[in-house]
């Protein structure tokens, strides 16, 4: 569909299929409402997503989006498989996830501009930024994410007070262990597999899964 | 005369702290240096045995701190190199004996006589560690490609630069070129990315080390071994000389500019 916006049958489609992310969802929709002088309050309109999925959270900041145009949703237009509760979903190219959308917010940020060597440790309550390697036997604690700008080989916890959401990036990604609210996961035993490009952890259906990033 | 107070220290044991230490004060002595080996291992005194000087000793680093002797006294002179002391650490008392505040007037005490002051460090990083870094203005760590002693240099590198001395330098010990190549030990090139630091020089494995140490000939003095040619150079480093990291064998010419751009990196 090349027009974002069409009328069936008296009915008002907002298609938002053409956006990677929900980012970028959320701002064609406020510009589609914006540029088109053919919706009035009141009007019920129906969203089209495609074969993306959206968690309820995000249902519901489409719907306070439109609420702010005086607008109502009528309906989420899906063609993905019913009753996913998946965050943002990249069927084709998993391995260009960008940073998810769904990533949790802290307002603290802890900017750390060294290398952490074998016993240093470090925690900040909302997010941790490492310009630098963390070597293993030292240890990251963050109530939030945690981004680490150089080798990640030691331990990471992100989301320590219990947020699922929480995400841990790095430039290498070859911990010794991998914590992100109470999941602990550690590589396989065995060969290591070498990836010579940035990865994220986070969790996925109850478990912590590695893909890569593509910034 | 203003002398550079340096500690050679590793985290791990066994890694050749006290062997680097004999080896590079006599290859400092031998280019007529005046240099000073003090030997922290409060209890486990090693220093003086791979010296050849046990039977020299008659008062040690404890009775100079509490003033049972003059310092003068306690320095123990080496039988091969002029311009080369020892101050032993005593064998019957432990590391609590001296304190960092007293080490550091010692230091300063000797820093007007002599050009280097080498500071032997215990393994560990208890009382015995921080009071051979207390007066140091430099330091030398020594790892050997070994993952267990990487892991202990890289908490002791830490340590050091949280007491401020923020630029160590790294001395890989033990290296078995022919390991390497078969890819069954850690090479150069990891030891220095993960410990990111200057490299200050690599020993290769040597067995006229296990000679020379039981017969207290520091091996600097066999102008036939590998490890203490490598000693020398890295002496020469250390009085500020700019000598290339050697390559370790004679592989071709190919693999030797390949590890030459490895080290650069």
């Amino acid at each position: 569909m090349s027009s974002a916006v069409k009328i069936l049958e008296g009915e008002k489609i907002i298609n938002l299929e053409i956006y990677d992310t929900f980012m970028d969802m959320k701002k064609g929709l406020k510009e589609e409402i914006r540029q088109n002088q053919k919706y009035r309050l009141g009007d019920k309109v129906n969203v089209y997503i495609g074969y993306k999925n959206l968690s309820q959270k995000q249902i519901r900041e489409l719907e306070d989006i439109l609420l702010d145009y005086g607008l109502h949703l009528k309906e989420l237009m899906t063609n993905g498989p019913p009753g996913q509760e998946n965050s943002f979903f990249l069927p084709q190219n998993e391995e260009n996830a960008g940073f998810p959308a769904d990533m949790p917010e802290y307002e603290e940020t802890a900017l750390i501009r060294k290398n952490l060597r074998s016993g240093q440790k470090c925690f900040a309550r909302g997010n941790i930024v490492i310009l630098g390697d963390v070597n293993p036997g030292a240890e990251v604690i963050a109530g939030g994410n945690i981004l680490v700008m150089g080798v990640l080989r030691g331990m990471a916890h992100a989301g320590a007070f219990g947020d699922e959401k929480a995400i841990i990036a790095a430039y290498r990604l070859i911990p010794t262990q991998l914590r992100i609210a109470n999941h602990i996961t550690r590589p396989p035993d065995g060969e290591v597999i070498m990836v010579n490009t940035p990865e994220l952890a986070r969790i996925r259906a109850g478990k912590v899964v590695i893909e890569k990033l593509k910034i | 005369m203003k002398g550079k107070v340096i500690v050679i220290t590793s985290g791990k044991g066994g890694v050749g702290k006290t062997t680097t230490t004999a080896n590079i004060g006599s290859a400092l002595a031998m280019m007529n240096k005046k240099v000073v080996l003090i030997d922290t291992d409060i209890g486990l005194r090693n220093l003086d045995v791979v010296m050849g000087l046990e039977n020299r000793i008659v008062f040690d680093i404890v009775d100079v701190v509490n003033n049972n002797c003059k310092l003068k006294q306690a320095l123990i002179k080496d039988k091969r190199f002029e311009g080369l002391y020892l101050l032993p650490a005593a064998q019957t008392k432990d590391k609590t004996a001296v304190t960092p505040h007293q080490m550091k007037n010692l230091t300063n005490e000797l820093r007007g006589d002599f050009d280097f002051i080498l500071v032997d460090c215990p393994a560990g990083i208890e009382q015995g560690f921080k009071n051979a870094i207390a007066g140091a203005d430099d330091a030398i760590v020594v790892a050997t490609p070994e993952v267990s002693s990487v892991r202990d240099a890289d908490r002791i590198i830490g340590l050091l630069e949280a007491a401020g001395l923020n630029n160590p330098r790294l001395i890989i010990n033990r290296l078995r070129s022919k390991m390497v190549k078969r890819g069954d030990m850690m090479d150069i090139g990891d030891i220095i990315e993960i410990l990111s630091i200057d490299l200050l020089g690599v020993v290769p494995e040597d067995e006229a080390i296990v000679i020379s140490t039981n017969k207290g000939e520091p091996a600097v003095t066999d102008s036939n071994s590998r490890a203490g040619a490598a000693y020398k150079r890295i002496a020469r480093r250390i009085t500020g000389e700019n000598v290339p990291i050697e390559s370790l064998d004679e592989g071709n010419f190919m693999e030797r500019f390949r590890r030459m751009l490895k080290l650069a990196r």
